[in-house]
């Protein structure tokens, strides 16, 4: 190997993106699942002869790269480099190990050259359908929340292990689409093996390892280097999210100490007797995340990411949960963890991070009957709420953080279920008033087609506590979950009759800044656009703005709104005045 | 499509293609046979374009004493779609969608196209919220109406949108791609009541699901439909005016060509028309010197476009996204969902900007330090070192013979930058910054090419590569090296590599039915009806173009997948007829192509067909350029020969002298070894030391590639 001088490295490591780049479209062209190629609920990443992360693709979700990423060695401990043939595929869903539910299949394959083993590439993506309960956060434990795949061969010498495929088939609601997403994700690996395999020529490398070092090194470094410009100190933060029974804390000390960050969750709630329970591995990938996200976003993610990051929870809280809590909701405490580390870290370095988020991506399982055929349906949705604020932007709306999955169009999701879905449009006034606006949510309703009963299990969150605003702006809207038009109990398995509707409606991300110092302009804008209702710009922002134009009018152009400029002046001095 | 038409004299032996560019506009005629060719080259007239179009083609025929009469085809691309779009500069236009479902185009796929960056912007869509409006009707996934369309306030919504100013509305309505009805009947409402207002239906336009990507290409199509019609219009008048008896033609996004009427009903059809020629030069060039597979490389100031052509074929994508907001990154633009000659873009052009990151690594782009300031080289102000000026330092550009001796660049400046910004940061010697800038940037076109190749499964150490723009000559041979090419094909000409393309085109016309049918259950009459259907459509249609009956082919392909994945791979079909035992073929080719693209076979389920294609087409025009005036036969290799100049190459570890050949005189059958460079007035040819050159007839410069691995 030569020796690596910047250059060398940095064409190397480009080489290596690109494959697992590859490895992530070949994952998406061949799934069966909409969760994988509509939402993108996966992760793809190539890792060294030590199971060490070196390169991941461009997306995915923070729930699924990292764990991935800290899970690899469990597959090295299972199956050693020696019992290893040319062929062999390994999967796992086992959540401690891995992705924190039985619904994420974890495939890791090894890259033989000759006939020693040079890398590994791994992906995870989430599975229509496991078995067991359907998704939700009833289960006491894991046992209920389907059938648990220890680490095993799904490929033995390019061969299907076919007695594990028939348990599987017999196991789960939907086999076609799950075990046709296995074989999508064993393709994804293949790919990828096949483009460093050629790199490895090309470059005549005879092994990864001395690139994977330098690559985690200067990763490592690159992150410490950006940790020394936060303030030394320990800062600390709470939020609450609805839990199930009973609202949950989530508590976290964030202590940064020169070139390294402890991130320590001690105080926050025990664990839940209900599938809401987070494994370390899970809450380890979103705190991680958070870190990266907020100091180096440009710093490709590997294991040196994780060095400088030191992250604690007490052994059976909700951040670390112990078997055989049940957890296959575990995203919805999970995905706090970024805005609560946020949340930490505002005093420190305020012009550097969001507001509180939406967070938790909801996720429903939906499952109905074909008028026509008498077939069932199981329908796994996503849908995203607003983004938080920045320090120099509004928030996005109806885009996902942490998470990275994305939503379905109503099209497909109406293909693939007798489900209608009567509206998807961005909800008026959720977004957080503040000098910069919170992201929108979105509102939605969905009815059946045809006749009989069906079911929804709508596993959503931010219905009791809003996101919050920083430096004096206001919080994001509360979500809504209905059946009917009356508050329904969120995730549960609904049972509905033919004539029901469901309204989902999605948080708004919280504002930054004060709501009084945006500019009026904006404002007017908001209102000329419908994300702020002329009541609201006068209630948040204090800015007066009239409607002029005919109230039955359909067509209503900017020039049909007069922003009252000394009326706006005049409110918002006396708001000032009200709240110095 | 070998089947030449035969050579009786013809009055009208000349064709033309004329490219609209932001800043240029290109023409170039060509005699059908003979290959004599002549160009022009003028300052594009955003006000009216068509303008530029008429006073360059004057001029042209007026040098070469032709007259417009002896013009059989103009074919013509243009960037202004692409423009409009990127600048807003469309029609105010409205979208009528079913109820509840206004903001689709705005909510988008809900995802972050980058997981760590808290900054990201999403695209904004065409149209404002405020112009965004809901109508009662609704149609459910089997093509069953809901709720009827509520004809009422559709008019009402047309009469207002015509006395508020509005000229164009997208009706885009759920499941319109299944049942069109309602979608017809609000256009011919709004038609009746607003007779100004310009009305694209998606269902007309792109009838494929997925209601964000159809809505907004719908409408992309409506938002600068009167710009193109109005410009398309006024080109045919200036051209009756100069006696032009030809066909004009336009081409598309997907390589292919249409009538004015075609282009003026879809113009979304147009984006991207000028780079889908530069890809069509180079298959056509590759085809004449036996290539079938190229990788074509465009590299101009500010991005490099690659393309790969396999078996003679660029690669078509189905969906692509106009005015990326960031950083070119995929999910940061407008989604059009149209066929198009996949083309990657990149951020790698001359004027991108070197520096050291904050891994203290070097890095190139995608800033660009554009035309203004531009690179240090150039004088204008620039301070921040670029790929020119990278280039400069290592000698491969001749400072004093910079667009043929028009501009001189400034080579002091040009190593201050390199020095103080990359070098010394990186505690590097100025040339090793210098070629690392070079390197890194040709490693990321490379990166991208690979890995576009990769993605369509094919292995680029197979592929010739086909270098031009302005700075693709430069970099081509340390890219084919990178990509293990066999060889490097340099045109002559590289200015003009899309008027080229425009007339490389065969007349054709492609036709597709939906219809979703697994394998095993295949009512194979059904099928033969359609195909037959379609193929009579494309004689009909190529017939009135002056196509002969036997000049026409048809080519059948189908797109299949495993039943319940969500996306189709694309499987040749034979002609004939096709009957039970075609079905068992059938999933052998299927099998076959998914194996070579994902490296592993799919689960053991039933396979489907979505889509039935046909494409028809014309013999594909030869198109060979001659240069009688500047080389003769006679000419020597020494002659040609300008001098030797310092250049810098990494297998010396130094400068090394090295040969100037000038290419107007070098003539076909000529060899040279690398180093070398070659210049021309628009590109420079740099090769390393292990290359072999040769002139080939058509006066390519053909480089065979030393073997890859370092």
């Amino acid at each position: 190997m030569p020796a690596l001088n910047p250059i060398a490295l940095e064409v190397l490591w480009n080489r290596l993106l690109s494959v697992a780049n590859e490895q992530q479209t070949t994952l998406i062209r061949t799934a069966f699942s909409t969760i994988v190629r509509e939402s993108l609920d996966l992760a793809c990443g190539v890792f060294d002869t030590r199971g060490q992360m070196i390169g991941q693709s461009l997306t995915g979700t923070p729930g699924h790269i990292n764990p991935m990423a800290t899970g690899a060695v469990h597959f090295l401990e299972a199956y050693p480099p020696e019992v290893l043939e040319p062929g062999d595929v390994l999967v796992t869903n086992d959540p401690w190990q891995t992705a924190g539910q039985v619904n994420d299949f974890t495939v890791m394959t090894p890259v033989f050259r000759d006939s020693t083993i040079v890398a590994y590439f791994a992906n995870c993506c989430h599975s229509p359908d496991i078995g067991g309960r359907i998704l939700s956060a009833q289960a006491r434990e894991v046992f209920e929340e389907g059938l648990r795949v220890p680490i095993t061969r799904l490929f033995h010498r390019g061969e299907p292990n076919e007695e594990l495929f028939k348990i599987l088939r017999a196991n789960v609601r939907t086999p076609a689409e799950t075990v046709g997403d296995l074989y999508a994700q064993t393709s994804s690996n293949a790919v990828g093996a096949r483009s460093l395999l050629q790199m490895m020529d090309e470059f005549g490398l005879e092994t990864l390892d001395p690139l994977a070092d330098e690559i985690i090194h200067r990763s490592e470094q690159a992150l410490r280097n950006a940790l020394e410009d936060i303030p030394n100190g320990r800062y600390e933060h709470e939020v609450w999210s609805d839990g199930f029974e009973e609202p949950l804390k989530l508590k976290v000390a964030v202590t940064v100490e020169a070139r390294d960050i402890h991130i320590d969750f001690a105080g926050s709630s025990p664990q839940s007797q209900r599938g809401i329970n987070v494994v370390l591995n899970y809450t380890k990938g979103y705190a991680s995340f958070a870190v990266k996200a907020v100091i180096s976003p440009e710093v490709p993610h590997n294991e040196g990411s994780f060095r400088p990051v030191h992250i604690t929870a007490p052994k059976g809280s909700i951040l670390n949960c112990q078997e055989p809590a049940a957890v296959a909701s575990r995203h919805l405490v999970g995905h706090f963890l970024p805005g609560l580390i946020f949340g930490a870290l505002a005093p420190a370095i305020p012009d550097r991070i969001l507001a509180g988020g939406a967070d938790p991506a909801w996720m429903s399982i939906w499952r109905a009957t074909w008028p026509k055929t008498q077939k069932p349906a199981n329908f796994t949705l996503f849908q995203l709420g607003g983004m938080g604020a920045r320090p120099t932007k509004d928030g996005l709306s109806t885009t996902g953080f942490p998470s990275g999955v994305g939503g379905v169009p109503a099209e497909i999701l109406e293909t693939q279920a007798p489900i209608f879905q009567r509206r998807r449009e961005l909800r008026t006034d959720s977004g957080g008033a503040g000098k910069f606006r919170g992201g929108l949510g979105q509102a939605t309703d969905f009815a059946h087609v045809g006749e009989g009963s069906w079911s929804v299990s709508a596993m959503v969150d931010r219905t009791q506590f809003a996101a919050h605003g920083l430096l004096g702006a206001q919080p994001g809207a509360l979500g809504e979950l209905e059946l009917d038009g009356e508050t329904a109990a969120p995730k549960t398995v609904l049972w509905m009759d033919e004539k029901a509707v469901v309204s989902m409606n999605l948080p708004g991300g919280g504002g930054y800044g004060d709501p009084l110092e945006r500019e009026p302009e904006l404002v007017l804008r908001d209102v000329i656009h419908g994300y702020v209702s002329i009541g609201a710009a006068r209630e948040s922002y204090g800015v007066v703005i009239t409607y002029q134009g005919s109230p039955s009018q359909i067509v209503r152009l900017p020039h049909h709104y007069r922003l009252d400029r000394p009326a706006t002046a005049q409110l918002r001095q006396a708001r000032r005045h009200r709240h110095p | 499509m070998n089947s030449e038409p035969p050579p009786t004299p013809s009055p009208q032996p000349y064709r033309a293609g004329a490219d609209i560019g932001g800043t240029f506009t290109d023409l170039l005629v060509v005699h059908r046979e003979t290959g004599e060719f002549y160009i022009g080259k003028g300052l594009t007239t955003p006000e009216d374009p068509s303008l530029a179009v008429e006073a360059i083609l004057r001029q042209v025929l007026a040098d070469a004493g032709l007259s417009a009469g002896e013009l059989r085809h103009l074919i013509h691309g243009t960037t202004l779609v692409t423009n409009a779009m990127i600048e807003r500069k469309g029609a105010r236009t409205a979208l009528l969608t079913t109820q509840g479902f206004r903001d689709s185009i705005e909510i988008g796929r809900e995802t972050r196209y980058d997981l760590y960056d808290l900054m990201l912007e999403q695209p904004k869509p065409l149209v404002p919220r405020y112009l965004r409006f809901e109508v009662p009707q609704r149609t459910l996934q089997d093509g069953t109406t809901h709720t009827e369309l509520d004809a009422e306030s559709v008019e009402r919504l047309g009469r207002e949108l015509a006395a508020n100013g509005i000229e164009a509305v997208a009706v885009t309505f759920l499941h319109s791609f299944t049942n069109p009805a309602a979608e017809r009947e609000a256009a011919e409402i709004l038609r009746r009541v607003a007779p100004g207002l310009r009305v694209s239906i998606s269902s007309d336009v792109v009838p494929e699901i997925r209601e964000f990507e159809r809505a907004s290409t719908t409408l992309a199509n409506v938002y600068v439909q009167d710009l193109v019609e109005t410009y398309l219009r006024q080109l045919e008048r200036r051209l009756l005016a100069l006696d032009f008896a030809g066909g004009f033609y336009l081409m598309l996004s997907s390589g292919g060509i249409a009538t004015v009427d075609t282009a003026v009903r879809y113009p979304v059809r147009l984006l991207e028309s000028g780079p889908a020629a530069g890809a069509l030069a180079a298959q056509a060039y590759g085809l004449a010197a036996g290539h079938e597979d190229l990788i074509s490389f465009d590299m101009g100031g500010t991005t490099a476009k690659i393309c790969v052509i396999d078996k003679g074929e660029p690669s078509i994508a189905h969906e692509f996204e106009v005015g990326r907001v960031y950083r070119f990154a995929k999910g940061s633009g407008l989604p059009i969902k149209l066929p198009v000659i996949e083309l990657i873009e990149i951020g790698t052009g001359g004027g991108s900007i070197a520096r050291v990151d904050s891994l203290g690594l070097l890095k190139t782009g995608p800033d660009s330090a554009g035309a203004v300031p531009g690179p240090v080289c150039y004088g204008g102000g620039g301070t921040e070192p670029t790929i020119t000026d990278a280039n400069l330092i290592l000698g491969y550009l001749d400072p004093d013979y910079f667009l043929g001796g028009t501009m001189s660049l400034d080579l002091d400046g040009a190593q201050r930058a390199v020095r103080d910004k990359i070098a010394e940061p990186l505690g590097v010697s100025l040339e090793e910054a210098a070629w690392g800038i070079h390197q890194i940037a040709n490693e990321n076109m490379a990166n991208a090419a690979r890995v576009h190749a990769l993605e369509r499964g094919k292995d680029p150490r197979r592929f010739p590569l086909f270098a031009f723009g302005g700075a693709g000559p430069v970099h081509a041979y340390r890219i084919a090296l990178s990509l293990g090419s066999p060889r490097l094909l340099a045109p002559l000409g590289a200015g003009v590599m899309s008027t080229v393309g425009f007339l490389t085109a065969p007349l054709a016309f492609d036709f597709v039915r939906s219809w979703v049918t697994e394998l095993e259950d295949i009512d194979w009459q059904k099928v033969n009806d359609l195909f037959a259907e379609m193929e009579s459509q494309g004689q009909v249609l190529l017939a009135e173009s002056g196509l002969a009956g036997a000049e026409i082919t048809h080519r059948r392909q189908v797109d299949m997948r495993y039943v319940g994945q969500g996306h189709e791979i694309r499987v040749g079909l034979g002609a004939g007829r096709l009957d039970a035992t075609s079905g068992k073929e059938l999933r052998t080719r299927f099998e076959k192509v998914y194996r070579e693209l994902y490296e592993r076979p799919g689960p053991p389920v039933a396979v489907e067909i979505l889509g039935w294609r046909v494409a028809s087409s014309g013999p594909t025009p030869r198109i060979r350029l001659r240069v009688e005036a500047e080389s003769t036969d006679e000419a020597t290799l020494e002659e040609a020969r300008k001098g030797t100049r310092r250049a810098y190459f990494p297998e010396a570890g130094a400068y090394v002298d090295t040969a100037v050949y000038d290419r107007y005189r070098l003539s076909p059958g000529m060899c040279f070894p690398g180093p070398a460079i070659v210049e021309e007035r628009e590109s420079t040819v740099v090769l390393g030391p292990e290359a072999r050159c040769e002139i080939d007839r058509d006066h390519n410069l053909v480089v065979r590639m030393p073997k890859a691995g370092r």
